[in-house]
């Protein structure tokens, strides 16, 4: 019991927390950009997936796990295109195509596993990220560990929060696109191409969530197996709304999730007996909690959802 | 206006294009892929399965026999573990019986009669149900289709028309569990299961009794990891017992979940594990040092003769030692020669039934 | 002129779903199979006799609730997103009903719907008050609360109401199960409750001025706050019934067809009835409808894939394009450049948005 308690479970129960956060803090940054431009996009589980498959597939082929991590963005961008035309261009529900890619795209890339593999009785084993240690900050004692010995696509997850923060909040470009998502009839009064932007926020949307998605098959484990996305789109996409549709909240969010889980499948080991389905719940009951107590009034941009049909003149 | 209109069409038609031509591609070009992959990564399988077609081609070319078997699955064919095995085992006994094979998988919990009820109207002579899950679909479209057979794998069902195939857990158990008994030094084995299936906890109570009857001192950690896909959560639970209770021989039943648990298994020395249903080790395997080996294929072979000779129904079909349907698997050389003699004799005291009473 | 704008509304989705088969046709052929004989597959495994038929609307019933549950909520202006746990819930607390209070027949079936429907209008208050109380967004709320319901319906199955050797609940007792229409079109009375429910809806959104009230909170609630409308009181009832909508479903799925929990129940029918709503445009009996052709794809899909053997990753795909293709000819109608082309050509003068 003791041994659960001491330095080296804490570390690795905080390692284990950036581990599982980091997929999801990629997918749910690609919402973020995709919801302040006002497409609300349900389809992430779909993309994911699809660049779980791709990311995997081209890094088995190539042998290299960038080139599979470029893939698997690239595949994503692909995919959110019918969701972008649909809904930009034909002004269509988004909810339904956030659907439609939930079942199009993971049906295709299951497809696809099995033209490429026929009947194998073993999971294939791919390519993997090594971990790319900072030098000095990584021998840094307990810090160095936990901050500056990850995998590279680590550090890019982290460092895309204040990038994107600082892009919404003290960049024209940026303002623009918030613009799209609050106000679109006016923003197009300005100047400002709406539909173009909103491509732009799809396509951003698109290869952010891929990458999440190959994360799991490239950095996560080194496998491809069905169903590996496993609800974390829905996770994002609710981190998103908790962190307020700001860069920093939604990264407080996925930590929290991240952590929750890490900290529920540690205490599955120390007390099996307790039906692991209760300690499932704390991620959620967590969140809830979190949410119940401080309370949100603010809404997401307010044009969300909303389909924008461009005066033709 | 007139414009848009012929634009928008005009983009219509072009993603039209482009996605049929994207789905024919998809379609085509990873078949070339296939082709080459089959050379390198599932090289083995093929040639096994080569090899052992050509037996039964030489055995009994003739044989076509007009039969044909449909399997319902709720997982994915392709998912290296439980779906994949039941998959090949229906594959093997069927090219052995010359019987034409056909599956479903990824069924909804809700779509199984349906799919079941299908098959059914599509006249197979025998359906697969591999797992207990499938009983309440098996009985209700056995009830409608009483010319149909069914076989349920792990099932306790026997009627006209459904046989039970049951795979003796008490006896792979035991078997695991002296093994693991007489390979532990640090006196600390575990067992990881996938769902608490009664097979699940009979394997695990008898893998005790066993590893405790060779060895009075040994302890027994266990842990259910609630899936039979997660990995990753395998190979937590692996090393947390490694790391914690000093666990040095383990036993899993748990599919893919005890593929993640080696990988665990694989990052310190002198950890072993004890595979199953498939021969899973070779005599270099660094981890896996031996495997029980369940054959379901001899168990769904033997329900395809019964549908031939209409003998088929109420009665379930055990496997265990002594029809040959449960075998010692392939050792590694960690195993030490004395060792392996001492375990032989005690698999011949289970096979007769004097090991544990 | 109207005539013409309605028959354009038949027509078009009927010639992009067309165009959804053709591709699917498409892909067929490169996989070596006879599109028009998957087809057929298709159609006579969904009509093919009346147990087909009875099969096909058993499989509509559940999405026509949670369809149901949807629209009404979006109606109120309110993204009730947990249907999925609604839905659960109220399975969870009838098999609860049934088991541990022994009473049976059309008493115990009465009641346990009732249990049911209250569990599921229990779980669909919970977003409605934080979001009241705390402004908390409906959507995040109902998403965690539907894997907490899921969850917990796991815990139900593998430790409180487990029968025996596999992960599932005892079966309900036989007299409790829900009758059907005859032996050859065993249809289960629920999914009359569900068109019933379709319709009743349908009467009070548009028909009573309870639904008109509820439809002007959805539209615009700031206006109707100063109209005076109790605007919260309606949002927490649109969360309530939606709620018992969901609840009751899973209830009469778990009477009707399941009979008993296991892993896997109720899943993904929130979502679906999510889009089966959107598509609909949130009208009830548009839901009813639109569920049921989202019936006739999946047991005729699965009749499909087993008849030719085409991978099931195919026939969800096939699936997919045909939702792709028949909401973006709808979507193709609304457009406003295309309804100017329409109405030009109709000879109407005055373009309305």
């Amino acid at each position: 019991m003791d041994a659960f308690f001491n330095m080296n479970f804490l570390t690795e129960l905080l390692l284990s927390t950036i581990r599982m956060a980091t997929p999801i803090l990629f997918v749910a940054l690609a919402e973020t950009y995709s919801e302040r431009a006002g497409l609300v996009n349900i389809g992430l589980d779909g993309i994911m997936s699809f660049g779980a498959l791709i990311g995997f597939l081209i890094g088995y082929k190539t042998g290299s796990p960038t080139t599979g991590i470029l893939a698997g963005a690239l595949s994503g961008v692909a995919i959110n295109m019918i969701y972008a035309f649909c809904t930009i261009r034909l002004c269509a529900p988004q909810i339904v195509y956030g659907m439609a890619i939930n079942i199009f795209a993971p049906a295709l890339a299951s497809f696809i596993y099995r033209l490429s593999f026929s009947d194998t009785s073993t999971l294939i084993q791919g390519v993997s990220m090594k971990a790319m240690p900072i030098p000095v900050l990584s021998s840094i004692p307990v810090l160095g560990p936990l901050f500056f010995n990850h995998i590279p696509l680590v550090y890019i997850a982290y460092l895309l929060v204040p990038v994107t923060a600082v892009f919404f909040n003290r960049t024209k470009a940026g303002l623009n696109f918030k613009a799209v998502g609050e106000f679109p009839k006016a923003a197009e009064t300005l100047g400002i191409n709406v539909v173009l932007q909103k491509y732009i926020a799809c396509i951003i949307c698109g290869a952010l969530a891929g990458i999440g998605g190959a994360y799991l098959t490239i950095c996560y484990t080194s496998t491809y197996s069905e169903g590996i996305v496993a609800g974390r789109g829905f996770i994002a996409l609710s981190a998103v709304i908790f962190g307020r549709w700001m860069p920093s909240g939604v990264l407080l969010a996925c930590l929290l999730f991240g952590f929750c889980d890490a900290l529920q499948i540690r205490l599955q080991l120390l007390s099996p007996s307790t039906p692991y389905q209760l300690l499932q719940m704390i991620p959620y009951l967590c969140t809830l909690f979190v949410l119940a107590f401080f309370g949100i009034r603010k809404s997401g941009p307010k044009a969300n959802g909303q389909p924008y049909y461009r005066e033709e003149r | 206006m007139k414009k848009t209109m012929k634009t928008a069409s005009l983009i219509m038609a072009a993603v039209l294009t482009a996605m049929s031509l994207a789905a024919c591609g998809s379609a085509s070009a990873p078949t070339k892929a296939a082709g080459s992959s089959a050379e390198t990564s599932a090289a083995e399988t093929t040639k096994a399965e080569t090899t052992k077609a050509e037996e039964t081609k030489a055995a009994d070319s003739s044989k076509t026999s007009g039969y044909k078997v449909a399997m319902v699955l709720d997982s994915s064919v392709s998912d290296g573990g439980w779906g994949a095995s039941c998959y090949q085992a229906m594959v093997n006994a069927a090219k052995d019986s010359g019987w034409e094979t056909v599956y479903t998988d990824n069924v909804a919990t809700a779509d199984f009669a349906t799919v079941m009820t299908d098959y059914a109207e599509l006249g197979y002579n025998l359906i697969f149900a591999p797992g207990n899950q499938y009983t309440d679909a098996v009985k209700q479209v056995a009830e409608e289709y009483p010319d149909i057979k069914f076989a349920l794998l792990n099932g306790t069902v026997e009627t006209e028309n459904i046989t039970s195939i049951l795979p003796d857990a008490k006896q792979i158990g035991y078997m695991a569990g002296a093994l693991a008994g007489l390979m532990s030094k640090t006196n600390n084995i575990g067992f990881i299961g996938g769902m608490e299936l009664d097979t699940t906890k009979a394997k695990l109570e008898c893998y005790e009794k066993a590893a405790k009857k060779v060895n009075p001192d040994i302890k027994v950690s266990s842990a259910y990891a609630g899936s039979f896909s997660d990995t990753a959560k395998g190979k937590e639970i692996a090393s947390s017992m490694v790391s914690t209770y000093d666990v040095d021989v383990m036993f899993g039943d748990a599919s893919a979940v005890d593929t993640g648990a080696r990988e665990a298994l694989a990052g310190s020395e002198g950890r072993y594990d004890i595979g199953q249903p498939g021969d899973l080790g070779s005599a270099d395997h660094k981890i896996i040092i031996c495997s029980v080996v369940t054959d379901n294929a001899a168990l769904l072979k033997a329900c395809m003769k019964d549908v031939e000779a209409d003998t088929f129904g109420g009665k379930t079909i055990y496997g265990d030692l002594s029809n040959g349907c449960l075998s010692i698997g392939t050792f590694s050389n960690l195993v030490p020669q004395d060792i392996q003699t001492q375990y032989k004799e005690i698999v011949d005291q289970i096979k007769a039934g004097t090991y544990i009473q | 002129m109207k005539q013409k704008e309605n028959l354009m509304k038949v027509i078009v989705p009927v010639l992009s779903i067309l165009v959804a088969f053709i591709i699917g046709g498409i892909i067929m052929i490169c996989l070596g199979k006879n599109p028009f004989q998957a087809y057929g597959f298709l159609f006579s495994g969904a009509f093919g006799s009346s147990r087909k038929i009875a099969q096909t609307l058993v499989i509509a019933c559940p999405l026509i609730f949670t369809g149901l549950t949807a629209a009404f909520s979006y109606k109120c202006g309110v993204f009730n997103l947990g249907g999925e746990g609604q839905f659960v819930m109220g399975a969870v607390a009838s098999i609860f009903f049934v088991t541990k209070s022994g009473i049976g027949g059309i008493a115990g079936i009465l009641l346990s719907l009732l249990i049911g429907a209250a569990a599921g209008a229990v779980w669909g208050a919970i977003p409605g008050i934080l979001k009241i109380t705390r402004g908390l967004n409906e959507m995040i709320v109902s998403i965690m609360l539907n894997y907490v319901a899921t969850l917990f319906m796991g815990y139900v199955y593998t430790t409180l109401l487990r029968d025996g050797s596999v992960p599932q609940t005892f079966a309900i007792p036989d007299s409790t199960k829900l009758a059907v229409v005859s032996k050859n079109f065993p249809v289960h009375w629920g999914v009359w409750v569900a068109l019933f429910l379709a319709f009743a809806g349908y009467y009070f959104l548009f028909y009573t001025s309870k639904g008109f009230k509820l439809r002007a909170v959805g539209l615009n609630s700031t206006a109707a706050f100063f109209n005076g409308f109790p605007v919260n009181r309606y949002v927490l009832f649109s969360f309530i019934a939606s709620g018992a909508v969901a609840g009751l479903g899973g209830s009469v799925e778990l009477h009707g067809k399941q009979l008993r929990l296991m892993g896997g129940f109720g899943q993904g029918f929130g979502f679906d009835g999510v889009a089966i709503a959107l598509i609909a445009q949130l009208n009830p009996i548009g839901t009813a409808a639109v569920a049921f052709i989202f019936a006739v794809l999946r047991k005729g899909a699965s009749t499909l894939q087993t008849g030719m053997q085409i991978p099931t990753a195919v026939v969800d795909i096939i699936q997919a394009l045909v939702i792709i293709f028949a909401v973006a000819g709808t979507a193709l109608l609304k457009l406003p450049a295309i309804r100017q082309y329409i109405n030009s050509h109709m000879g109407k003068k005055e373009v309305t948005n």
